[in-house]
């Protein structure tokens, strides 16, 4: 009877399993604030990890794309509306996540009786000077945190995402060029699919490099892009490996 | 019975759900004096289409200011010339920019040409009630990017205030000084050298320019051009590639030349 307490409990924890379970071999996503503007990287099939939402906001993800789906037409809406009934310029990310969606995955999470979303979610948005960017990790309990610089990614199990996250910000230091925070990005992601180590013997930079060359073939990188400076309202755009030199 | 969920991609439905109502205003036995906004040209040249407007707004016989931008980027596809009540012309653009863009955001495609060119017509439509009444009536040109065709070309559209759309083939005008300015474009591009189809850039800028300082000796409700005032125009061209404004320092090189 989950109206006892410690089985209401349980059956979260139960929950909170099966949605690692079904997410953990999910493909990594990354979003990094540059001088020039923010950038998103996914590995899918094209239109399936990174995502425009308005004008300066940007969505990456990985989980269920049915659940993915529900979750970026609800951000969309709420941003368009907010747009329309009041200005452009009062779409804020802070407030979608905060009165929006993560309201939203908190109550699906917690009430048993219904499926949970199968989603670990990234949100941008670019601001006029960098270091006042933010970016969301928004997870699939609703729960989130949020920098306003640096790197931030989503993976399917939090302690490969917390090594991850710790050995970019060691080797993202100082680089400020796509190139080489796309080629970064790529070489984590590689050793996040391949659950190697980022500690004890790492694979070399040669090694990463060539990894994740090879695990891209077939696949779409995804690489959005939301420009800090722009004569149109749209910042965002999407890349190619070939448009960033690599 | 609960209500219908939102046409996928549909921001008018969007809104409907929300009670949320675009442009609407309410029947009114005596119309106030109201703010227009006049003459709003497009035409084809060499590069693409070329969308113009002066910048006057007028209500009765008093100027209500010389600052206008009558033609609006409607996405990065699309652009819009209005003639007629701004109030209400203003808020048909901003439900078209909203969206034309949640289109695309929501369904991973850009709206085609023809939905685009429907929208407005819809707009339109919907403002019939105030349309009849005198009060409101928007009669705007509409210039897009046919995807269809590789590489995509420019069409122009224009509206007649109960919503019916036309395709223009060469050129389109609309508001108070129209007149003059389809005619002038008739001739030019019947007996004129260069036709304004043939133009590049700074010749069709000069030339609407010019269009526009004739149109405004006739017309006192077109503000015209005036360089010696720093007074321009609004204009936009739309290529393949995109939209793109030529400011009013382009505008006065072009005019000098």
């Amino acid at each position: 009877m989950t109206e006892e307490p410690y089985r209401w409990l349980e059956a979260i924890e139960n929950r909170r399993e099966y949605v690692r379970e079904q997410i953990k071999s999910g493909s990594p996503v990354f979003a990094a604030s540059l001088p020039d503007g923010i950038l998103l990287l996914g590995v899918g099939t094209g239109n399936s990890k990174v995502f425009e939402l308005f004008d300066r906001h940007a969505l990456a993800g990985l989980g269920h794309p049915a659940d993915m789906e529900k979750i970026r037409q609800a951000a969309i809406d709420a941003a368009h509306l907010e747009a329309f009934t009041r200005a452009p310029e009062d779409v804020s990310l802070r407030r979608l996540v905060s009165f929006g969606l993560s309201p939203q995955l908190k109550t699906h999470f917690e009430q048993i009786f219904s499926a949970p979303f199968l989603v670990e979610l990234l949100l941008a948005e670019v601001a006029a000077e960098p270091g006042h960017d933010l970016l969301f990790r928004l997870h699939f309990d609703g729960a989130f945190q949020y920098e306003t610089q640096g790197i931030v990614l989503a993976a399917g199990l939090p302690d490969p995402e917390k090594a991850a996250h710790e050995w970019l910000r060691r080797n993202a230091a100082g680089k400020t060029e796509k190139r080489d925070l796309v080629d970064l990005l790529l070489q984590a992601w590689w050793c996040l699919i391949e659950s190697k180590s980022f500690s004890e013997n790492p694979p070399t930079e040669d090694e990463r490099r060539a990894g994740w060359r090879a695990a891209v073939n077939g696949k779409v990188v995804e690489i959005g892009w939301l420009a800090r400076k722009s004569p149109r309202l749209a910042r965002f755009e999407m890349l190619t490996l070939a448009q960033i030199g690599l | 019975m609960s209500d219908p969920a939102p046409i996928a991609g549909d921001f008018l439905s969007l809104l409907a759900a929300h009670q949320v109502p675009p442009v609407r205003g309410d029947v009114s036995l005596s119309a106030p004096i109201q703010t227009q906004a006049t003459t709003v040209f497009a035409f084809h040249f060499a590069d693409g289409i070329l969308m113009a407007g002066d910048r006057r707004a007028t209500a009765g016989n008093v100027i209500v200011t010389d600052r206008v931008d009558k033609v609006i980027e409607i996405d990065a596809a699309s652009l819009l010339a209005i003639a007629g009540v701004p109030a209400t012309a203003f808020e048909m653009a901003r439900v078209l920019q909203t969206s034309f863009e949640y289109y695309r955001r929501s369904q991973l495609q850009p709206l085609s040409l023809p939905a685009k060119v429907r929208a407005l017509a819809r707009l339109l439509r919907e403002n019939l009630p105030m349309t009849m009444q005198g009060v409101g009536v928007v009669m705007p040109l509409f210039a897009g990017l046919d995807h269809a065709t590789t590489p995509a070309r420019a069409k122009i559209y224009f509206y007649d205030p109960l919503g019916a759309q036309f395709h223009a083939v060469g050129y389109a005008a609309s508001g108070s000084g129209s007149g003059t300015i389809r005619s002038i474009l008739s001739f030019q591009e019947r007996h004129g050298e260069p036709k304004p189809s043939e133009m590049k850039l700074p010749h069709a800028v000069q030339f609407a320019l010019r269009l526009l300082m004739v149109a405004s000796e006739f017309d006192s409700a077109t503000g015209g051009v005036n360089p010696e005032t720093r007074t321009f125009a609004t204009i936009k061209v739309l290529r393949a590639g995109g939209v793109e404004a030529i400011e009013a320092e382009q505008q006065a090189e072009f005019l000098r030349a």
